[in-house]
């Protein structure tokens, strides 16, 4: 019995990068599901209390989801636009994720725990802060970014009056290339900081409920 | 043939490893109570002039979180619909990761068994 001569400090470079992929994949699906039933539920929520009034702001989406209307039909496109654009976010997140942590996954379980089993006793996942915060950040401040560039490129940047009011949040951020980088970066730091607290809560209730892992 | 690893196996199970429900639930909820509080507290705190509205895009929050306003209650209200809202969507998120690693998991194992006869 050997081990795999290919593997890097102990763990196959084929099977991590499969792992990634697969990881990808799941929450790319998660994501999309999600983000669809939002938009999906948020809509029939407006269309139940105002009627043919709904929509006042909800249609702004309609200018990153095509065909998106606050509306029966509507809503079915919006969702399939957010199961597209955030499942793709999703991905890339997770797979962002997966490289900065690189051989750390395997971390993420604790070695030592020899009775793990993934049908019968399934480990309980850990989070790392730094590559999720990270992954996330990069994910959320680049899609700013990227819409706040398709309103300039659609020549209705002057009249995101509603784009606009993220500057209360984001100081420097403007509907104008500049300013969607400004806020981008911004918006990254943001996320980063908040995911550290999510990660420190969530690992903190998991050692609680589970142990610390060895 | 090579013997996979102690760390090839760490990894196998960290792929299908379960995302803690409860625990994702508290840490989101507890991210996205400060959120909003937050985003509320930087609208009152700014400098506006007497009788301009405050907030009237928050305020349409109002329309999905009853009680919620961009004020100083209105956003201890803002605290409890934070976690509400979010521990839901938290929920949500670790309900669904493991789901779909256990259709994954399940898919795996039908095919090695047709495989194996």
């Amino acid at each position: 019995m050997t081990n795999n001569p290919n593997s890097d400090n102990g763990v196959n470079p084929d099977l991590l990068r499969a792992a990634i992929k697969f990881n990808a994949i799941a929450l790319g699906c998660v994501s999309g599901l999600l983000a669809a039933a939002v938009i999906f539920i948020a809509t029939h929520v407006s269309l139940a209390k105002w009627g043919v009034n709904s929509g006042q702001y909800l249609n702004l989406l309609g200018v990153f989801l095509p065909g998106y209307t606050a509306s029966e039909s509507g809503a079915w496109i919006g969702a399939f636009w957010a199961f597209t654009f955030a499942g793709l976010a999703g991905f890339l997140t997770y797979w962002s994720y997966g490289r900065l942590l690189g051989r750390r996954l395997s971390e993420s379980v604790g070695v030592a725990d020899e009775t793990v089993d993934p049908v019968l006793k399934p480990a309980i996942l850990r989070l790392f802060g730094v590559p999720l915060g990270l992954s996330i950040g990069s994910a959320v401040g680049g899609a700013l970014c990227i819409t706040t560039w398709w309103l300039v490129a659609r020549g209705t940047a002057e009249q995101s009056n509603n784009a606009a009011l993220l500057a209360n949040y984001l100081p420097g951020y403007s509907p104008s290339v500049v300013g969607g980088v400004i806020g981008g970066i911004e918006l990254l730091f943001m996320v980063f900081v908040s995911c550290q607290l999510l990660v420190a809560v969530y690992n903190k209730v998991v050692e609680i409920r589970h142990g610390k892992t060895v | 043939m090579a013997e996979p690893t102690k760390q090839d196996r760490a990894l196998l199970a960290a792929i299908f490893s379960k995302m803690d429900t409860v625990a994702m639930s508290v840490a989101v909820g507890v991210v996205a109570s400060l959120g909003l509080f937050i985003a509320t507290a930087i609208l009152l705190l700014q400098d506006v002039p007497t009788g301009f509205p405050i907030g009237a895009h928050l305020n349409l929050l109002q329309d999905y979180l009853p009680g919620y306003m961009v004020s100083w209650p209105g956003s201890l209200f803002g605290l409890f619909y934070g976690f509400l809202v979010g521990s839901v969507c938290g929920y949500l998120v670790a309900l669904t990761w493991n789901f779909t690693h256990y259709l994954a998991l399940g898919a795996l194992l039908m095919k090695a068994a047709v495989m194996a006869d």
